[in-house]
């Protein structure tokens, strides 16, 4: 008798727990539309943010700045457009009745659904963010890489993935993705218009990367700790934001159990109520002295202690010292700066270095900031002149020559008036005696057309204020003029000698050689 | 044999007289209708409406600089994504076999959408400041339409607001460079340009043409299993 077996029955394979998610998150990854979608951000991208990014002076701070609000503009029309597309696709198909009836309940295959579409969007905003800070790195004299902003844009991106993914899951329709992709543009774009003072709830858009009108600041983390109280503010807005809409995907009707449906109307509820204290934070934010806003519930008062930093000196008549990250411009602060030094160094009274200040700041009227240095710029038993670089003050991103040129009519006269002592209240001897520096270290012109007014010289040190020198055939003038035409050693042996007593206003325009 | 759907309505009820022309208008108006339900034209002129509401509502709003000249190139985009839209056909190859008139019918409805688009647009902006006047409306509305057709021609009909939202940025920015130095001066990113240039003009007339005339003949690609 032969004895037969029966055959062993199959055992079901035993599943691993998440595994099954991870599963349908590969298949979503490889059919999704964001896939095809990145070579058009990550160009958009480039377009509109990187180039203009890595044209920006190779300061840390600054290149984050200016990143960030492009950044999200360039990757929000995307990213919603293809969640949106993405959140109608059931529709779209025609297979919504035929993935219902799955063992995966729906709130769970939308996530995955949006999951993967972010993952896309992130994998290439990541690429974008690595060549930036790459270059940075590569460019960047001091300073560590500033991560807070890069965080802001990331979230901004899931954050615009899930209302784009809301939009075409709750309205399928062939004009909800075009309509997501442009209103997502457009409300982030115009979100800046409503901004106004340091204390305003819009700062929370994730396109504003510090105190609005102020522009991207090159002096933020330099001489300071950068803050990251907005930052922090807008990420957990747009944290709250995201899992707000995302939970109130499992709200309708028909979308799960009702265990599930009390779970999303709790995660919706608890983003709304983060989201909504984001916003109440930024609005309670304020411009600080070193240029960045300050949220009293998210300030780390160690945040507010001056960086430390060895400066980095230049080798001119009386050397030139600037913050390390400004190292670039030493060679052009160096030219533009040395024949005035030339003209002072030695002299008793002099300064022994020029050394560059940190701004300070100040909320104006409405969405105006002052800038200024704050203290005498000259002062200390050996004298250290302290002045501001141009591109420490708002306005337009300068060129060297432009620096340069800012530096000699502004900073020059600064540095001269501040040993002879001129300045509002200074006898015409000393003005005349400025201006005739000035010609001889080719400032001023000798004979050339001027400012054609008296108004005395900007005190010194003063940033951005033009030199008005005395008027052509005034008296000053032509006492500028005949001092300026001696030989420089009679020049400063005059100067060596009479100095004090010039300073001290004894001196009249007739007593000048 | 196949016959267009116009033909194949005999006019059964009429007497004697012109009753095949009163059939014939009959059933060219349903085949409009037709058209105008499949392709979403009625939603789409929707769209252009509340642009046109919107961008007269924005205008009547305090905006800087920017805003008040980068405004009205966002609701031009809109409404150049909604035409664009409208190219995706819902019955795919069935329709291209026996639509005779198809092709007429596509060029008909780009040309009077966008008509329509840039007459709501400009109508929006009258009594008001709208940054670069009808000039800018009509060009911007009709390149920007055309990029949109030649994304359904090549993509699909689904996908073609890829097109005119990618424009949208470079467009923006081309504006914002205006004033932040080195401008971009191209003419293919005429909404960068001044409303009376006329390479600009010329530019988004060739891509508006261009993409008419490829809707007209080919109709917008059909994805697999995409429908709407």
């Amino acid at each position: 008798m032969t004895a037969t077996r029966a055959p062993a029955r199959p055992v079901p394979a035993t599943r691993r727990p998440g595994l099954a998610p991870a599963r349908l998150l590969g298949l979503e990854l490889r059919h999704n539309a964001m896939l095809w979608m990145m070579p058009v951000a990550a160009a958009l991208f480039w377009f509109t943010a990187g180039r203009k990014t890595l044209a920006s002076p190779p300061l840390w701070n600054l290149r984050v700045a200016v990143m960030q609000p492009n950044a999200v503009l360039a990757f929000a029309s995307p990213v919603a457009g293809a969640a949106a597309w993405m959140g109608s696709r059931e529709s779209r198909r025609r297979t919504t009745d035929l993935v219902n009836i799955t063992a995966r309940p729906r709130p769970a295959r939308l996530l995955i659904t949006w999951a993967a579409t972010t993952c896309w969007a992130l994998v290439a905003y990541l690429a974008c963010v690595a060549v930036v800070y790459g270059v940075t790195a590569r460019q960047a004299t001091w300073g560590a890489p500033l991560w807070w902003p890069a965080v802001v844009a990331a979230a901004s991106l899931a954050a615009l993935a899930a209302l784009g993914f809301a939009a075409g899951t709750l309205v399928p329709s062939r004009f909800t993705a075009p309509l997501a992709a442009i209103v997502a543009f457009f409300a982030l774009g115009l979100s800046t218009q409503l901004i106004n003072g340091s204390q305003s709830y819009w700062l929370i858009s994730p396109v504003v990367a510090g105190p609005w009108d102020l522009g991207p600041n090159p002096e933020v983390g330099t001489f300071y700790a950068y803050l990251p109280d907005l930052p922090m503010a807008q990420v957990i807005f747009l944290a709250g934001l995201t899992a707000a809409v995302l939970g109130a995907l499992a709200l309708p009707t028909g979308s799960g159990i009702r265990t599930l449906r009390r779970s999303a109307a709790a995660v919706t509820t608890a983003g709304l109520l983060v989201a909504g204290t984001a916003v109440v934070l930024a609005g309670t934010g304020r411009l600080d002295a070193h240029g960045m806003i300050a949220i009293p519930a998210l300030h780390d008062a160690a945040s507010d202690r001056p960086l430390r930093y060895t400066p980095v000196c230049g080798h001119t008549a009386i050397p030139i010292c600037l913050n390390p990250a400004y190292a670039s411009y030493l060679p052009a602060t160096e030219a533009a700066l040395a024949p005035v030094l030339g003209q002072v160094a030695g002299l008793p009274g002099a300064p022994a270095r020029i050394s560059q200040a940190a701004a300070t700041y100040q909320q104006g009227p409405g969405n105006s900031v002052g800038i200024g240095m704050a203290g005498s710029p000259i002062g200390g038993t050996h004298p250290v002149f302290h002045f501001l670089l141009p591109v420490q003050l708002a306005g337009p991103v300068l060129t060297t020559s432009e620096m340069a040129s800012q530096l000699r009519s502004a900073t020059g006269p600064g540095i001269l008036a501040s040993v002879t002592g001129d300045g509002p209240g200074a006898s015409k001897a000393q003005h005349a005696v400025t201006t005739a520096l000035l010609m001889a270290a080719g400032v001023v012109p000798p004979g050339a057309p001027t400012a054609g007014n008296n108004v005395p010289p900007p005190a010194a040190g003063a940033g951005g204020e033009r030199y008005a020198a005395p008027a052509p055939g005034s008296p000053a003038y032509a006492a500028a003029q005949r001092f300026a035409a001696l030989p420089a050693a009679v020049r400063r042996g005059w100067l060596t000698q009479h100095l004090g007593a010039l300073r001290a206003g004894r001196i009249g325009l007739r007593q000048l050689p | 044999m196949i016959t267009g759907g116009t033909r194949a309505a005999p006019a059964t009820t009429a007497g004697p007289g012109a009753p095949r022309l009163t059939g014939s208008f009959r059933a060219g108006i349903r085949l409009v209708r037709l058209y105008a339900t499949g392709r979403r034209i009625p939603a789409a002129l929707t769209v252009i409406v509340a642009c046109a509401l919107g961008l007269r509502i924005a205008l009547t709003g305090h905006w800087d600089s920017y805003g008040a000249l980068q405004l009205p190139l966002v609701f031009e985009a809109v409404a150049a994504t909604a035409i664009a839209a409208t190219a995706a056909s819902p019955l795919g190859e069935p329709e291209r076999l026996t639509g005779r008139w198809l092709p007429y019918l596509r060029l008909a409805a780009t040309l009077a959408l966008t008509a329509a688009a840039v007459g709501a647009l400009a109508a929006a902006g009258t009594g008001a400041h709208l940054a670069g006047g009808t000039l800018d409306v009509l060009r911007n509305v009709a390149g920007i339409t055309g990029i949109g057709l030649l994304c359904a021609a090549t993509i699909s009909g689904g996908l073609a607001w890829i097109g005119p939202v990618a424009y949208l940025l470079p467009g923006v920015y081309a504006l914002y460079t205006q004033w932040h130095h080195p401008a971009l001066t191209t003419p293919w990113l005429w909404p960068g340009r001044p409303p009376h240039d006329l390479g600009a003009a010329i530019c988004a007339g060739l891509v508006f043409a261009a993409g008419a005339a490829v809707i007209a003949v080919r109709g917008a690609r059909d994805l697999p299993g995409e429908q709407d």
